[in-house]
């Protein structure tokens, strides 16, 4: 049984000022996930990621198209249980204890009275809050809310855990600990969903990487799957024996000069190849000569916009 | 069961520590002023006229607050976004709100409780200690009266903004408060059909003349003890009518 399945999913919203527009959020989106996988969403604001989590969680229903969540529908009670969600943001109620959270959200999600304190504290210590466990969630700053919201999410050891921006609020330390855990998730077999801002997250952790702009699919496979030949940036940083910077404009438009050296750029892998080999002919001195692959960062905001 | 049990429980100690039970200072302060200006101010019948404005002041103050939190905590879980982590746990939007309305009568039940320790000091004081005991069943039909406004706030922070909530419920209450003077009004001088007309809306609109039984208590006319069954039969109906409405509505609306 799949953790989550969507097939043609559309979410159309009515617009809060005019009555006669529809906004369309999300457009005919699908993908499935495989068990004990990471999922990247990626997005710009306003892409429909939240939407999309929001659609997966129940809380709001699809305009057509259909979502499965172990095989139920969004919102089903008995697969609540098998899952935990961060949400974007996340507040929760200040005049608790970080304790009497877990133990409310234990206690609702089925942990017995008996083990449900044990599990918070070994939670709390997860996440790093166990010296904070009975202050007020009123004191708590933001990277503090955003760790006692991965408790929250984790307290009933749930198979499938969604996260919406988890990384947001949190200092570099932080960030790198919630890698960790997420990591850990996988370790375990858990999938997780995760939606993120910050790329070079989702290049790290994921498995797969979603990509939605303006609602649309772009992409969805491997992050190796998504960079095309033309991604790759390839250079050639030769010199010559004696200064001829006349020839050398001539036989290479476009040559930069970057302090004694030449900088040429190449189209692809055969214009590559076919430079180097006409370098070496004329006996001049290769340095350097690789091909750069572009960060993820890099290609979805390159592409924006652009079919994939 | 639990799940109710544990948002009711839940609800209520983020009530007790947010500073809701302010209220009862304001409550203290006002109904010892009354005191002593009453006593200033009239000879013979002051412990009438305490125990009278005493009842109707913790009548006032409850329903202050029920119409305050009734409308704030739905509607801020929903602005502020706390909702979400809970319903993403296995528990219905019915056990949610019936568990909300019960924490908020919980807390009722202690504002009450605590108004009516500071009425009885009062009471005391002006030597009317032995009175208090009579009063009590007038704390019961306040209680009751208030649970129903919960429920009306309740519903109306499911459905709109917290300031058309409130006037909502506003609305409700002074409906309630005034209908069956108004409706006797009406019917001593109108014509038969307004007068049929507005004997259909008294069996469709509140009448909280059903649990206002302090008159009868502070000036010693004798309580029905029927009167109170059926107050709190009257209540329990349109509690549950007014959440089976809520939780109609809640149960389809997106939670964004």
């Amino acid at each position: 049984m799949r953790p989550i399945e969507l097939s043609n999913v559309t979410k159309v919203f009515n617009h809060p000022m005019k009555v006669w527009q529809k906004i369309e959020s999300v457009k005919n989106l699908t993908f499935s996930m495989e068990q004990g996988e990471i999922i990247g969403f990626v997005g710009h604001n306003g892409a429909g990621k939240t939407t999309t989590i929001k659609m997966i969680m129940g809380f709001i229903s699809q305009t057509s198209g259909t979502i499965s969540v172990f095989g139920q529908n969004p919102g089903d009670r008995v697969t609540k249980h098998k899952i935990g969600f961060l949400p974007e943001r996340p507040y929760f109620y200040s005049q608790l204890t970080s304790m009497e959270l877990l133990k409310y959200f234990g206690g609702l999600s089925g942990i017995k009275g008996s083990v449900i304190r044990s599990r918070a504290e070994s939670v709390l210590k997860r996440v790093g809050l166990y010296d904070a466990k009975d202050r007020r969630l009123s004191s708590y700053s933001k990277g503090m809310l955003q760790r006692i919201g991965l408790a929250q999410a984790l307290i009933h050891d749930p198979e499938l855990v969604i996260m919406d921006e988890p990384m947001s609020g949190l200092d570099p330390l932080g960030r790198h600990e919630v890698m960790e855990i997420i990591r850990s998730l996988k370790h375990e077999g858990k999938s997780v969903l995760f939606s993120s801002h910050i790329l070079n997250d989702i290049e790290n952790l994921s498995d797969r990487v979603l990509i939605i702009d303006h609602g649309h699919l772009k992409y969805f496979g491997k992050i190796a799957d998504f960079v095309r030949p033309s991604h790759v940036r390839y250079t050639i940083e030769f010199a010559t024996p004696e200064p001829m910077t006349e020839t050398i404009f001539l036989l290479f438009p476009g040559v930069k000069i970057v302090s004694d050296r030449y900088l040429l750029e190449c189209s692809d892998i055969s214009d590559f190849n076919s430079k180097i080999t006409d370098i070496v002919k004329r006996g001049f001195m290769v340095y350097n000569a690789k091909a750069d692959y572009p960060s993820l960062e890099e290609i979805v905001f390159n592409t924006s916009g652009e079919e994939k | 069961m639990s799940r109710i049990l544990g948002v009711a429980y839940y609800t209520f100690i983020e009530m007790i520590r947010d500073k809701v039970l302010y209220l009862l200072l304001f409550f203290a302060i006002f109904i010892i002023a009354i005191g002593i200006g009453i006593t200033q101010m009239t000879i013979g019948s002051e412990l009438d006229i305490i125990s009278d404005i005493g009842l109707g002041t913790i009548e006032i103050f409850s329903t202050v607050l029920s119409i305050f939190m009734g409308i704030s905590l739905v509607r801020k879980e929903l602005k502020e976004k706390t909702l979400h982590p809970l319903l993403a746990r296995p528990i219905s939007r019915a056990e949610y709100i019936i568990g909300k309305f019960c924490g908020m009568s919980l807390m009722i039940v202690v504002e009450i409780a605590l108004m009516a320790v500071i009425f009885a000091i009062l009471l005391l004081i002006y030597g009317g200690a032995g009175r208090f005991i009579t009063f009590i069943p007038a704390f019961y039909t306040i209680f009751l009266q208030t649970m129903t406004v919960i429920a009306a706030a309740v519903l109306c922070s499911t459905l709109t903004e917290q300031a058309v909530a409130a006037m909502l419920t506003i609305s409700f209450y002074i409906v309630g408060a005034t209908s069956y003077n108004l409706v006797y009004a009406i019917t001593k001088r109108s014509s038969e059909l307004t007068i049929r007309v507005v004997n259909t809306l008294r069996y469709i609109l509140p009448d909280f003349s059903h649990f206002n039984i302090k008159d009868n208590l502070v000036y010693s006319v004798g309580l029905d003890q029927l009167s109170l069954g059926f107050a709190t039969i009257y209540a329990l109906l349109w509690v549950a009518i007014i959440l089976s409405v809520a939780v109609a509505l809640f149960n389809v609306k997106e939670i964004h």
